[in-house]
């Protein structure tokens, strides 16, 4: 999917018109007559260095920060007078600090929009149940529980929940998991991805962090310093043709290796290996082995899964009685159709062939892929960034 | 004749004194909890407001209870109604003060959230900024029952009620044996209020706050 698709096919839920944010006695503008467009159902990431503006523009949308001037229109209404009590019921707000409500239990806290909205209890009820599930907290052990009795992660998953309580079209989200450790949040990043891939909520995501920008958005904001917006496109474009130095420089070095994180298993045919099922006799393995083009063997059990890999030596060794059950070694890279190249990469780089195993759902063997191929994946990503670039050069094609 | 056998025929007085002492007390700190808390939350936000209203409250403090009483002798009469508007200026700056302080120590984290959920004004403060501040606000209501449970006693000088009564008579007997007893038992009965009031706030303030803030 190109930009210029989605750009047709997806409606606008969130326009930014000049918009404007002057404090009293400073000089420059925080945000100054910023013209963006967020699509409907995207994740579009607000990224730069602090003091560029992209938390006030964040926080504009739902009129936390009031603009000096300028227009804010959702889903083609214009918000930017309207009553800021009710334009918020209609926006999820999740912040860095959580700012659970510490004398609320958990299903309090995320009742808070449904309350407000004047839903009754038992669809409250049910709304809640269905939301902390959705997060992967058991409602039956959490409901009753105080925010904090939580672990960080685990409050900033009811954050999420509470933000979503109300079915918000529209949700903001401040640095979410900037103040969680570095595993937490990389698994807080995949689940809500997840939550995202099922509700797709159109989202407003503000952080600092390029990388985070690169795994969370369909789209990318890159802030210069005084509000001025660098780049407005995927994270695809913008790590093959970042539009100027201070882009290039702020995706930072292994801009490459990045995009290993958009391109996933799935997307490219692993290569076919010499197997043998762990049934075969040690002989034909041998004739098997002598007649392939690698110089190792995979051996899948009954149901087509990985078993081990045996080497000439190991078959060579092998007395004629033993199975191919017993000699070998267990196959440690092993990655599914979802991971991403970057996994596949770093499974492969440590393994003892310089392969990764791809296998489906079911752990069934589909092929291996080495490093060519990631490689020729790099390549082909490069040459069509390359090709959208010239071609939105020369207007519309 | 001994303290205890002092005690033993003054009981029906000591327990008659001791309920007014308390119901006056306690009316007090109802209303100074009313118009303090009111005085918090509308001045908490503004600087200038909130420094007027805990100088003034804090002044008040100063007056010497003897001379508020005498004052308020001309207006307000004997009794009650100058001792009850005594005590219930004297009261008001605990209660503003921790009023304005709770209100002030809410995480802005948590506001901000609760703004951008959409809670309005007055169902932030409601719902959110009191039930957050209102350990806080219980502990200077209890500091304000303490500080009144002992300037009551001087209001027996306007003929107010509770244990001055018994301080004031044994004044007008130093001298005799029975004024030490007099005197004795008045103080002892405020105590032994101080310690059930405190008894009361301890368990009020554990049923009222919410589990997750203890």
């Amino acid at each position: 999917m190109t930009s210029a698709d989605s750009h047709e096919t997806r409606q606008v839920m969130i326009r930014l018109e000049k918009l404007t944010k002057h404090y009293p006695g400073q000089q420059r503008n925080a945000v100054d007559g910023l013209d963006l467009d967020i699509n409907e159902g995207e994740i579009v990431v607000l990224v730069g260095p602090s003091g560029c503006g992209k938390t006030t523009t964040m926080k504009m949308i739902n009129r936390i920060i009031e603009p000096t001037s300028g227009r804010i229109i959702l889903n083609g209404e214009d918000v930017t007078r309207t009553d800021a009590d009710q334009l918020r019921r209609r926006i999820g707000y999740v912040i860095q600090q959580t700012g659970l409500f510490p004398h609320m239990t958990i299903g309090e806290n995320v009742a808070t929009v449904p309350k407000l909205l004047g839903w009754d209890k038992s669809r409250t009820d049910a709304r809640v149940d269905e939301l902390l599930n959705m997060v992967n907290m058991d409602p039956e052990i959490f409901r009753h529980r105080y925010p904090k009795q939580l672990s960080g992660g685990q409050q900033q998953r009811i954050g999420v929940a509470r933000a979503l309580g109300g079915d918000p079209t529209v949700l903001l989200m401040d640095e979410p998991f900037g103040a969680i450790d570095p595993i937490t949040r990389d698994r807080l990043q995949n689940e809500f991805l997840r939550v995202q891939s099922e509700v797709r909520k159109t989202i407003v995501f503000v952080t600092h962090d390029i990388d985070e920008a690169i795994k969370m958005g369909d789209r990318i904001a890159i802030f210069k310093e005084g509000s001025q917006l660098a780049q407005y496109d995927t994270p695809e474009q913008i790590l093959t043709a970042p539009a100027d130095d201070f882009v290039a420089e702020f995706i930072g070095r292994g801009a490459s290796l990045k995009r290993l994180n958009l391109s996933y298993v799935g997307d490219i045919d692993p290569r076919p290996w010499p197997t043998v099922s762990v049934s075969t006799s040690i002989a034909e393995a041998r004739e098997t082995l002598r007649n392939a083009a690698e110089s190792a063997l995979i051996v899948v059990d009954e149901a087509g899964r990985p078993h081990s890999w045996v080497s000439p030596e190991e078959l060579n060794r092998a007395g004629e009685g033993s199975s191919l059950k017993e000699i070998g070694q267990t196959p440690r890279a092993i990655v599914e159709p979802r991971a991403t190249l970057s996994d596949a990469l770093n499974e492969l780089i440590a393994a003892r062939y310089a392969v990764t195993l791809v296998v489906d759902d079911t752990g069934k063997l589909q092929g291996v892929v080495d490093i060519e191929q990631i490689n020729d994946s790099i390549r082909s990503m490069r040459a069509s960034a390359v090709t959208e670039a010239r071609a939105s050069l020369g207007g519309e094609p | 004749m001994s303290f205890l056998e002092f005690l033993e025929t003054r009981s029906s007085d000591m327990v008659e004194l001791g309920l007014e002492h308390a119901a006056v007390v306690g009316l007090s700190v109802l209303l100074a909890t009313i118009i303090g808390v009111t005085l918090g939350v509308a001045t908490y936000q503004r600087a200038r407001a909130r420094g007027m209203v805990l100088a003034i409250t804090g002044a008040i403090l100063t007056i010497p209870s003897f001379a508020l009483f005498i004052l308020l002798l001309g207006p307000l009469g004997l009794g009650w109604p100058p001792t009850v508007v005594a005590l219930t200026l004297y009261g008001l700056m605990p209660v503003v003060r921790n009023t304005i302080t709770g209100l002030r120590g809410v995480d802005p984290a948590v506001l901000e959230a609760a703004k951008g959920m959409g809670l309005n004004r007055r169902q932030r403060l409601l719902r959110i900024e009191l039930p957050l501040a209102w350990p806080v606000i219980i502990t200077g209501v209890r500091v304000t029952t303490l500080v009144l449970l002992g300037i009551t006693a001087i209001a027996a000088i306007i003929n107010g009620p509770g244990y001055g009564e018994f301080i004031f008579t044994g004044l007008a007997r130093v001298g005799t044996p029975v004024a030490v007893n007099l005197v004795l038992a008045g103080a002892l009965g405020v105590m032994i209020l101080a310690v059930l009031f405190d008894i009361l706030f301890y368990t009020v303030r554990k049923l009222t706050t919410s589990k997750g803030i203890q």
